[in-house]
Parts: C-alpha cells; structure tokens; sequence
C-alpha cells in the first residue's frame, strides 16, 4: 500500500511538474539531456507563474557563466517540500538541469544538490496528507 | 453687407452640415441590461439548475484526456491556416517553439486556458458561473440570464470571448463567440480568429467528482467544418488559486522565452 502510495505520489508529481511547465513551449529544452551546474546562486525567485534560478558558474578559463534555470510554479515546488528560503543569493549549489538546445546558458530545473547534502527535486517525496 | 471672410463662411458651414450628418448616424444605445451580480437580476425566480459547479478544478490529464485541443484525424485547414501550421511542424522538428505567444504574455484564451494546468475557480451563481483560472487569473463569465450574444457592432472581442449559456436537463449548454482575431492558438500552428464559435455541453459524472465538457469547435477562416473534443476535470478540493501574472522582469529569466535562436515568429 505504501509503494502504492508513493507511485501515485510520483505520478502525480511528474503530472504536476510536467504539466506546469507545459502552458507555454518547452520545445528548447534538450529533455534528453542533463547539464549539472556547479556554482553560486545569485537569485532565486519563488513566483507564479515559474520561480527560477539565476546561477553563476565558473568555467574552465576562470570567467563566470550566468545560467538561468527555469523551474515550475511554486505550488507544485511547496508540494516537494522547496519553501521561498530554500535558496539564497550566496548558496553553492549542484543544479541537475535539461539543457537549451542551442547551446545558451538556459535550463529546465530537474534538482538541487544543497551544500549540506540535501537534494530538492520538483517531485513530491511521498504522498501528502488528504485535506481535512 | 459683403462678409470679409467669405471661404471661412463656407468652412464653418460644411462643418455644421458635417456634424449634423455625425449626429443623424449615431445609434441609440444598446438597452440597459441587469448585471449578472444585481441583487435583483439574482432575485429573479428561476428553475433549480441541476447541479453547482461551484468549487475548484483541475484539468483531469490522462493519456485519453490530454491537454491539447490537437485538430481532429483528417482534418482540413484553410490555406492560410495551413502554412502556420505547416511553419510550426518545421520549427518543431527543428526544436523550436513556433509563435509561443502565452510564454510572451499573451492570453492563452478559450478553450486552451480551460486545460492550461492550473486549477480554476468556480463561482456559481443563478445568473452566471464566473471562472477564474489560476493561470494568469484570466477571467472567464457565462452568462446564464437569459441575456442573448451582444450585437456584433457592440461586442468587444476577448481571448475567452463571450459565453451564454443555458441549462438543457442535465447539461449546460454555453455558447461562446466574440473572440479576438489574432495572437490566439487553439493548438500549436493552429490559429484562431474572430469567426471562432465554441459550443460546450458540460455535465457532471462520477457522482459530481468530475466535470465532463464536449466542445465543438468551428472557425471558418482556420479550418473546415466543426471540430470536436471532449475533457475531464476533476474536483481539487485541498487547492486554491493564486495570483499568477506574466511579468517582464521574471521572463527575462526564463530561457524558454528568452533565446530568440528558439521561438520562432
């Protein structure tokens, strides 16, 4: 029941995440990739109708790289646990990301690797409880 | 006595006869009608509609319950039509976005934002269902006063365009026209005009959880005949709308938006 439970949870989650994303095109991401960006947040914005990240990532010649990684709607990312200080301007962070197609430094959110281990994705964790 | 400014005389001459026609050509306004919110208009007596829609909905997504309003099989577009269409395939293929223009803030208008994945808001009345959309808080009232389309002279085309609707046994019947003429898809290449006509039955089934809509869709400038789709929302009662707006300064991160190598115009 519980493993049941949880897949509904997934489920729900992907539809959710999926979903919110999809009321503009998303037809730039690469979904059949994954970039992880290794650097310091200089903005996180938790805002309808998507929150973002705003990411400065070194590079191998030592120049600083601004990603911008675009997330889903808040009320999708309360759900997976993110809260609007889950991210601050300062934080080293691993952000897993599908990547623009045309090679600009843009991504669609998968995950968030804090500096203290912890991980956020946009995927409830397990399923919440019934309203009351 | 010889007037000292003869042409002046003849100008300000032709400019009175020139009101005057202006004046014989205005039209009498529209009489007033009674706002779906008048107390009295609310007052009046009615028969019990056969069910509330009142609540907040999702869009039911399932494999046979997308999101897309994708033209139906063997369908026929006009050829203005086709050649948008025919443009956002190619751009498709080439992973590009052909004339995103909800990611550039415009409406996503009927019947798109009815699926558009954010949860709406029904307020029910005798007099009209006021639908409020969590995404981008777009507004959408159906008159059900008795009220008839305003006259094509008078109606202000919208995104959502303007809905009567009646009840019709077990089902509400909502008539919607009045739609604007451009920067309005119904499906990605598919664009929608003002000649866009929607009749939605709606109608509840399992027990009241889950709102059933039937669209027929015609637009005689985009395509041919009437196309139809029917959707599923079901009730989400642990959930309320919020303020959702389209604002410059959060697309300017929003890399969706933003390469211009991507969003093809």
């Amino acid at each position: 029941m519980r493993r049941l439970q949880l897949a509904c949870a997934c489920l729900l989650g992907m539809w959710m995440a999926g979903a919110a994303s999809a009321h503009h095109s998303m037809e730039g991401f690469d979904r059949d990739k994954n970039v992880t960006l290794v650097g310091t947040v200089k903005q996180f914005k938790w805002a309808n109708p998507h929150s973002w990240i705003e990411l400065e990532v070194p590079k191998e010649n030592g120049a600083v790289e601004t990603w911008n990684v675009e997330m889903t709607a808040p009320f999708v990312l309360i759900r997976a646990g993110w809260r609007a200080t889950s991210l601050k301007p300062g934080d080293k962070v691993s952000v897993v990301g599908h990547p623009q197609k045309s090679g600009e430094p843009g991504a669609l959110f998968v995950s968030v690797t804090l500096a203290n281990g912890s991980t956020l994705t946009d995927r409830p964790p397990a399923a919440a409880p019934a309203a009351k | 006595m010889q007037h000292r400014f003869p042409m002046a005389r003849v100008i300000v001459t032709a400019s009175v006869l020139a009101l005057s026609a202006d004046a014989a050509m205005a039209q009498a306004p529209p009489p007033p009608q009674l706002g779906a919110l008048a107390p009295s208009n609310i007052a009046k007596p009615r028969p019990k509609p056969p069910f509330d829609l009142t609540g907040t909905w999702l869009h039911a997504f399932a494999r046979d319950n997308p999101f897309t309003f994708s033209p139906p099989p063997g369908f026929k577009l006009t050829p203005e039509a086709q050649v948008q269409y025919d443009a956002a395939k190619k751009a498709r293929a080439e992973g590009k976005a052909y004339h995103d223009d909800i990611g550039q803030c415009w409406p996503a208008g009927l019947p798109v934002i009815m699926t558009r994945v954010w949860p709406i808001a029904m307020i029910q009345k005798p007099t009209a269902i006021f639908m409020v959309s969590g995404f981008m808080n777009s507004t959408r009232i159906i008159y059900l006063d008795g009220r008839k389309h305003s006259d094509p002279d008078l109606v202000i085309p919208s995104f959502n365009g303007e809905s009567i609707g009646h009840w019709d046994g077990d089902s509400l019947v909502v008539d919607t026209t009045g739609f604007v003429d451009d920067h309005h898809w119904i499906d990605n290449g598919v664009p929608a005009s003002n000649e866009l006509h929607i009749v939605e039955k709606m109608r509840l089934i399992q027990d009241g959880a889950m709102l059933e809509i039937e669209y027929t869709a015609s637009d005689p400038k985009n395509w041919v005949g009437e196309w139809k789709w029917t959707k599923r929302w079901k009730r989400v009662d642990d959930t309320d709308i919020t303020e959702a707006s389209c604002l410059p300064d959060l697309n300017e991160h929003m890399p969706s938006v933003t390469s211009k190598s991507v969003n093809v115009r």
